[in-house]
């Protein structure tokens, strides 16, 4: 198992809201380019566990954080600005989510913030996203419409257009087909095991055909726990823990 | 179940009654001003200063051409007389090259006579109760450097509209930025708590107290305590303070209607907070905040009671801040004014007719503001 390198190490992480306990002594390592599918039943924390990965749970009040993550061998808690470690490790969300403005102020809006000024450097960097994610023939014609007039699969590789245009490490994407038809999905699929090959890629799903689809490795949360975590073939051929299985075979969830 | 039905039609006959009376009600108040108020709307009442003014200049005369004086046509000065109902001379047409133009007051500034201007005395000869051809004759044979009484008629709103532009420029100036800022403040960083509703609970209150009571704080602070005496500054200051609460709670509702997507979409790509701030939060607020401005606008116009405290009702276009020269009557307060000193319900009407045709024009500036951009977003 040992073949690739940990982008992310997590050591007995905790994590609290208020005073209830949303993630218990979480251990893993995340291999790089990989993609690492978290699944569970709602309210499960593989969401929660996610956000902690660029601190967009720092957002939410009241969260506490106990043990910690290291990205690189570096603790993104204490040894990094939050706003470096969001631009390498960037986030793709549930519902497909582009600002109101063309679809290329979309992409850009990532490089203009990190101070690309010039109009060719620019052109350069939305068009190689776009073309990334798969998604430049649909819309090259319609970069100055709104985002908002595409459909929502598109407006979703809009949005992994735009973390791609920042350039991450790193990728994660809180069920980013869950709003989507299936074409949309599988394009979405296709495009994620696509993208592997220069990103690491960690991904929620619902959806256990898809984690069994495109993942290398599975993780499966319960109550807060990591239940299990390994190959994707074995965790869906071979379970270990009886809940997993439980779980994979739809007894519950 | 005819009772049911009875039920039915009263309560179905009180509502049609209760509409129709509201209607009724805005009619007759419309009507009401427009037929008090539309005849006394004409160019000069649009275009002329209030009062009168009264100046004595000196014209070099040319020399005349030919001395026919027929028809109140005096060469010499390039000017038409004519008299006007109450027997006085006026001009009714000046020439290109007129040497009028030119006219100096007793200071040497230039004071150049208008049309429409009014005669009243040149060189030793009094106008009153004189013929055309008295008046042109005595005007064509004038000493070389001629030296004419005039007067120029007010009876216009100028001076109001000017100090009214002037009040809602320097409110907004004032009010605009702390409200919108103070808004995101509340909205974007301060923590929830209750400190917090506090503050809310405080804007909430504040823009339920009426006017005069900001206009009686107004005095006594801007106007007395700090010297401004009755000012647009004064006046401004105070209306700044009656305006916040609005324009911090109609762009909090603005920034409130913004997706918290937006702005995780932004922090997720490393965006910092105030980036995210003013390049994803501001311009989708923009609308509400342009639709709060234009509403204060409307307040401002509107507003009388706390004016009538801080900025007077002297009906002069400000030329300062502070002080005598920054007195101002805006057109609210002059109506207030002519309705209660001088008893000119027509006057007040034709005010009244233009404040509404203002209000509208700002309502439909809104509406067009709104649509544009929600157009823009691709969001119709």
């Amino acid at each position: 198992m040992n073949d690739t390198v940990s982008k992310f190490s997590v050591n007995d992480l905790d994590l609290f809201y208020g005073s209830f306990q949303a993630l218990k002594k979480i251990n893993m390592e995340i291999k790089e380019n990989e993609i690492t599918a978290f699944i569970g039943p709602s309210g499960c924390g593989k969401s929660t566990f996610l956000k902690t990965l660029n601190r967009m749970n720092d957002l939410v009040e009241n969260v506490q954080i106990g043990g910690n993550i290291y990205l690189d061998g570096v603790d993104i808690y204490s040894d990094i600005d939050v706003i470096k470690l969001r631009s390498r490790v960037g986030m793709v969300f549930q519902q497909p989510n582009p600002f109101p403005m063309s679809i290329y102020d979309n992409v850009a809006y990532g490089p203009r913030i990190h101070g690309i000024k010039k109009k060719n450097q620019l052109d350069e960097i939305v068009e190689k996203s776009l073309r990334q994610a798969a998604i430049w023939d649909e819309v090259k014609d319609k970069l100055k419409k709104s985002a908002l007039a595409v459909s929502g699969g598109q407006q979703q590789r809009v949005c992994i257009a735009r973390t791609l245009a920042v350039e991450p490490e790193v990728i994660l994407m809180d069920e980013p087909t869950s709003a989507l038809d299936p074409i949309s999905t599988l394009k979405i699929e296709d495009l994620a095991v696509e993208l592997k090959k220069d990103y690491t890629i960690i991904i929620v799903t619902h959806n256990m055909q898809q984690a069994s689809r495109i993942s290398d490795k599975t993780a499966f949360f319960l109550l807060g726990e990591m239940i299990e975590y390994g190959d994707t073939h074995q965790i869906f051929n071979n379970p270990v823990d009886k809940k997993t299985e439980d779980y994979i075979t739809g007894r519950f969830g | 179940m005819d009772s049911r039905k009875m039920k039915d039609g009263i309560l179905q006959g009180l509502i049609y009654f209760s509409t129709a009376f509201t209607v009724l009600v805005l009619v007759v108040i419309l009507g009401f001003v427009l037929y008090k108020g539309l005849p006394g709307i004409n160019l000069n009442f649009l275009t002329r200063m209030w009062d009168s003014k009264t100046t004595f200049v000196k014209v070099v005369k040319e020399e005349s051409v030919d001395n026919n004086t027929k028809d109140g046509y005096i060469s010499s000065l390039g000017i038409t007389i004519d008299l006007d109902e109450k027997n006085k001379v006026y001009i009714t047409e000046i020439e290109s090259e007129s040497p009028v133009k030119e006219a100096v007051n007793l200071k040497n500034d230039s004071y150049p006579i208008k049309k429409g201007d009014i005669i009243t005395k040149a060189d030793t000869t009094i106008f009153e109760n004189i013929t055309i051809e008295e008046a042109a004759t005595a005007l064509e044979n004038g000493n070389e450097t001629m030296k004419l009484k005039v007067v120029r008629p007010g009876g216009g709103i100028i001076p109001m509209l000017v100090s009214t532009i002037y009040i809602i420029l320097l409110s907004l100036l004032i009010s605009a930025p702390i409200g919108i800022l103070a808004a995101i403040y509340l909205n974007e960083y301060a923590k929830a708590g209750r400190l917090l509703n506090i503050i809310r609970f405080a804007i909430q209150n504040l823009a339920g107290i009426p006017s005069i009571i900001y206009g009686l704080f107004g005095m006594l602070v801007f106007v007395q305590m700090l010297q401004m005496q009755y000012s647009i500054l004064a006046g401004a200051l105070t209306l700044s303070i009656i305006l916040l609460p609005t324009i911090i709670s109609t762009t909090e509702e603005a920034l409130k209607a913004i997706p918290a997507t937006y702005r995780q979409s932004s922090l997720g790509l490393g965006a910092t907070k105030l980036q995210t701030n003013y390049k994803v939060v501001l311009p989708n607020a923009l609308p509400g905040i342009l639709v709060a401005i234009i509403l204060s606008i409307g307040r401002i116009v509107g507003e009388s009671a706390a004016l009538l405290l801080t900025a007077g009702t002297v009906a002069q276009i400000p030329t300062a801040f502070t002080g005598n020269e920054a007195a101002a009557a805006t057109l609210t307060t002059k109506l207030y004014w002519l309705i209660k000193e001088s008893g000119d319900l027509s006057g007040a009407s034709s005010i009244a007719i233009v404040l509404l045709v203002l209000i509208i024009v700002l309502n439909i500036i809104s509406k067009t503001i709104t649509k544009h951009f929600l157009a823009k977003q691709g969001n119709k």
